[in-house]
């Protein structure tokens, strides 16, 4: 299998390589892990920052993963295969688990399912509203031609709600352990178990620096950490039926995405200019557009995410610097499941929403184009894009409409981020995957050097 | 029975097949390769016909080889060449001279890190009359030559022909191993497991892969002779992160045993070699550790518990679990997750603990002396490169001690070390599975070289 020997291949190890151990990882041991996260979850396609997605992505996994190389890799999955090109067979470790995704997925593609994450689904017959199980086996049929369906399927807001029918690769143990489960079907992970312990950012500075803990998850990118790929991204969108036409350019004149990265959102993050993260579109900026013509007073509600410091600290701003344009901007912060049920609505002027896109630009695409509002999009956008059944092609159709309907999304790209992480040196194994997530499974603890052995190298 | 003697069918069948070999180039072998480029080289300095070939370096078969494809490649250019036979390099010269060739090339030629190589010069044996007694050279054509290519298994197997046996010398001191290795075959997948036995009864053996999704059979020479997928075996509810598995040629009929870690269930095959195929002959309750042995996986680890059931079906309880069982009658030996090993001299007998050893780690005896040596790989985790060591065996830990040689590995991680009897001689070849930082698979053969 292709995508599981990438995956080998893509081992990063973040601590020290050279420790003994007969050539091979040795299992074993627990290693304790503080976040600045929330101590408990909500389901997959509310959990979506990257920390919440590492953390759920514990207990429970989407069917597959793309590794850094593009390829797809199952993990709850046994297999991914198209038995004919218009169907996609996700073989699962048995039918309770089969069932338990066929309902997932039907709820996410539901009218009242309130998530951008349905556009992933949205090639398959029905837009994913009649997914079945049959047996083990869920039996995708396309609606149209649509190659990177397995790559959309890996992304964690599809990953089943945490139950005792859907392995994950550890199972929760109580008092924040967890413990490695067995029967997780990529392999059970090296440690034997997690301690997790869920803090604020000055709780993860003080545990780090009295060697209490050894991985730390969310921290900021001042410190020593080392990101994957930043595609978190966060947008400003906007209601145009309740804004004038120059919002648009109100909004580019005033923000500086720039400053927003340096000053009020935590790293690793990087400005956004385009409708994709620039790891998956790597253009330039667009230069900034004059201010437009003063126009009347306006007073407007930024809604946010009440969760999400980061989200406060930039509604803050874009309410100083659209003020210099004659908007007064009131701040309204929501919870995550009601930002959403207001985002479906469309019953907003100005919401600031934020999406963990998929490192595939074709189906990060579909995201952003419902996320803009723009279903309508999504069945004339995909059928051209999946026709082209080579992958550069695709992605590269992707990013010159993604160019071509900036215009008119009535989203404004801000910035997008990852995941900050760091660990001791006798961590090993902390494989970033394409997602930008870390994979905790693939951790092990380094034995000291020289330890049990005493013959030459 | 000579070496050559024993070589000559394997050199016979090497250089008859002219079907797709698994190593780099799918049909053009590595002395063709060298020759390739040589004569490119000659003919670019450019040489004056006659063409005079001297060979040193390596073995007679090897350099006469390469004499013999260069020349070739050399007459059909029209450069009209011939190998001529001296003591030495500076002898060549008047040989050459003598013979009326305009060119000499003069190249030594040996295996060495895997690679095919060639190096030497070219030079004008042409003197000017009015130089006199004085052998002046001419201005051209002159120019130095070096080329390598990847070795293959025919080039192993010529470099590593005519080989005297090696002895043991009376003062006990280092014995003669000399290992020349090239890549055998590439897999699309790591190794999982690796076993080496005569599943053809041809009296040499075979060298069978065991990967996550399929296990095969190949010759001395790196050709397929079947595959058999495993996809219709169930899948396994505690598998590995890694590709693992037990894979052994059992005793008595030639079969195959071969259980991966992705399956709940191993399987008995048998080598029908007319179909090339792999024929399921019934399934395996425990983990084929060789021909008579048997264990049973750490569910979800890449390791084996700690109680051996030998042939006579007696058990042996090791200290832990072990990643690595190797077994040359009498010996026997287990490796451990951290790097110690456990060294049965016989069965019943108290092993001697080893350490700093890796999971690539067999027994098996290379210089044909009748005693067994220890080969192992590095401990550490991440070794750049990995290195095989080769130690006798004296009593004790036979790894503090100097080795009787080691060598750099290809990259990669090597994991699985056999020792096979690929020519039928009483030297055995030693076959290494590597995990490639890409994602494959890699088989490396090593032979005995020319001293």
């Amino acid at each position: 299998m292709k995508s599981r020997r990438i995956a080998l291949a893509s081992l990063v190890l973040l601590g020290s390589a050279s420790a003994w151990g007969a050539g091979r990882t040795r299992y074993g041991g627990e290693v304790r892990v503080a976040h600045a996260g929330p101590p408990e979850l909500g389901e997959p396609s509310l959990a979506d920052t990257p920390l919440e997605a590492t953390l759920l992505g514990l207990l429970s996994r989407p069917v597959c993963a793309v590794t850094p190389e593009g390829e797809v890799q199952p993990t709850l999955a046994r297999e991914l295969s198209r038995p004919t090109p218009q169907v996609t067979r996700v073989t699962l470790p048995n039918a309770a688990t089969a069932n338990a995704l066929a309902r997932a997925w039907t709820r996410l593609s539901s009218t009242d399912g309130a998530s951008p994450y349905r556009a992933l689904l949205y090639p398959l017959r029905g837009e994913g509203r009649q997914v079945t199980a049959s047996g083990a086996s869920l039996e995708l049929a396309l609606s149209f031609p649509w190659p990177d369906l397995e790559r959309a399927l890996c992304h964690p807001a599809l990953a089943a709600p945490v139950a005792s029918s859907t392995p994950g690769p550890f199972s929760a143990a109580g008092r924040g352990a967890l413990d490695a489960q067995l029967g997780w079907p990529r392999g059970r992970p090296y440690l034997d178990r997690l301690l997790l312990t869920a803090t604020d950012e000055r709780g993860l500075a003080r545990l780090w620096s009295a060697r209490q803990v050894q991985v730390e998850l969310g921290v900021s990118s001042e410190t020593d950490n080392a990101p994957g790929a930043l595609l978190y991204a966060t947008y400003l969108a906007f209601s145009p039926r309740r804004l004038p036409t120059d919002f648009r350019q109100a909004v580019e004149s005033s923000i500086d995405r720039e400053d927003l990265t340096r000053l009020f959102v935590h790293g690793p993050a990087v400005p956004m200019p385009h409708l994709l993260p620039p790891a998956l579109m790597p253009q330039p900026p667009k230069p900034r557009p004059a201010a437009p013509a003063a126009g009347p007073a306006r007073t407007v509600t930024l809604v946010y995410d009440a969760a999400l410091d980061d989200q406060r600290a930039v509604a803050e701003r874009i309410q100083v610097k659209l003020h210099e344009r004659g908007y007064t901007v009131a701040l309204e912060p929501l919870a995550r499941s009601a930002l959403r049920a207001r985002w479906a609505k469309g019953d907003f002027e100005l919401m600031l929403h934020a999406v963990l896109l998929p490192p595939v630009p074709g189906p990060a695409l579909a995201v952003v184009l419902d996320a803009g509002g723009r279903k309508d999009l999504l069945g004339v956008e995909l059928p051209a894009i999946g026709a082209l059944s080579d992958a550069a092609a695709r992605d590269a159709r992707v990013r010159e409409r993604a160019l071509a309907l900036a215009a008119s999304l009535p989203l404004l790209p801000l910035y997008a981020q990852g995941l900050g992480l760091r660990a001791m040196p006798e961590v090993g194994g902390l494989v970033m995957d394409a997602q930008g997530l870390p994979m905790l499974d693939g951790a092990f603890l380094l034995p000291p050097e020289g330890a049990g052995t005493g013959g030459r190298p | 029975m000579s070496r050559a003697q024993v070589l000559a069918p394997l050199l016979l069948a090497l250089t008859a097949h002219a079907a797709p070999r698994s190593s780099t180039d799918e049909t053009v072998s590595a002395v063709q390769r060298l020759s390739q480029e040589l004569a490119s080289d000659v003919r670019a300095l450019p040489a004056e016909a006659p063409v005079a070939l001297y060979f040193s370096g390596g073995s007679a078969e090897l350099r006469r080889a390469v004499g013999s494809v260069l020349a070739a490649r050399l007459a059909a250019e029209g450069l009209a060449p011939s190998v001529v036979d001296a003591p030495s390099a500076e002898a060549a010269e008047g040989v050459a001279r003598a013979q009326g060739a305009r060119t000499l090339v003069r190249l030594t030629v040996d295996v060495e890190a895997g690679a095919l190589r060639a190096r030497g010069d070219a030079l004008g044996t042409w003197v000017n009359f009015w130089s006199g007694r004085a052998l002046t050279r001419p201005a051209r054509p002159s120019g130095a030559l070096v080329e390598s290519v990847e070795a293959d298994a025919e080039a192993l197997a010529l470099a590593s022909v005519g080989t005297p046996p090696t002895t043991t010398p009376p003062t006990g001191g280092p014995r003669g191993i000399r290992l020349l290795g090239a890549t055998l075959v590439r897999l699309e997948q790591p190794v999982a497991a690796l076993a080496a036995g005569d599943l053809d009864g041809d009296g040499r053996d075979e060298i069978a892969v065991l990967t996550e999704e399929n296990v095969s059979v190949f010759t001395a020479d790196g050709q397929l002779l079947a595959r058999r997928e495993l996809g219709s075996l169930p899948f396994s509810n505690a598998t590995t992160r890694e590709p693992f598995g037990a894979l052994a040629v059992l005793s008595g009929p030639p079969r195959l045993a071969a259980w991966s870690t992705r399956r709940a269930q191993g399987e008995v095959l048998v080598l029908d070699k007319g179909r090339s195929t792999l024929r399921p002959v019934g399934t395996l309750d425990s983990a084929p550790l060789g021909p008579v042995e048997r264990g049973g996986f750490v569910p979800g680890q890449t390791a084996f518990q700690a109680e051996v059931r030998l042939g006579d079906g007696k058990p042996v309880t090791l200290l832990s679990p072990f990643t690595t069982a190797s077994f040359a009658s009498p010996r026997m030996l287990f490796v451990h997750a951290d790097g110690t090993g456990s060294l049965y001299p016989r069965v019943g007998a108290t092993p001697t603990r080893l350490s700093g050893l890796g999971a690539g780690s067999a027994l098996g005896d290379l210089d044909g002396d009748g005693t067994t040596e220890l080969l192992t790989t590095s401990a550490l985790l991440q070794p750049s490169p990995d290195v095989l060591r080769v130690h006798a065996l004296n009593g004790g830990d036979p790894t503090v001690h100097e080795p009787l040689w080691q060598g750099p590995l290809p990259t990669g991680r090597a994991l699985f070390v056999v020792t096979a009897n690929l020519d039928g001689d009483t030297r055995r070849e030693v076959v290494v599975g590597l995990s490639k930082p890409d994602g494959t698979g890699e088989l490396f053969l090593l032979r005995q070289g020319a001293p």
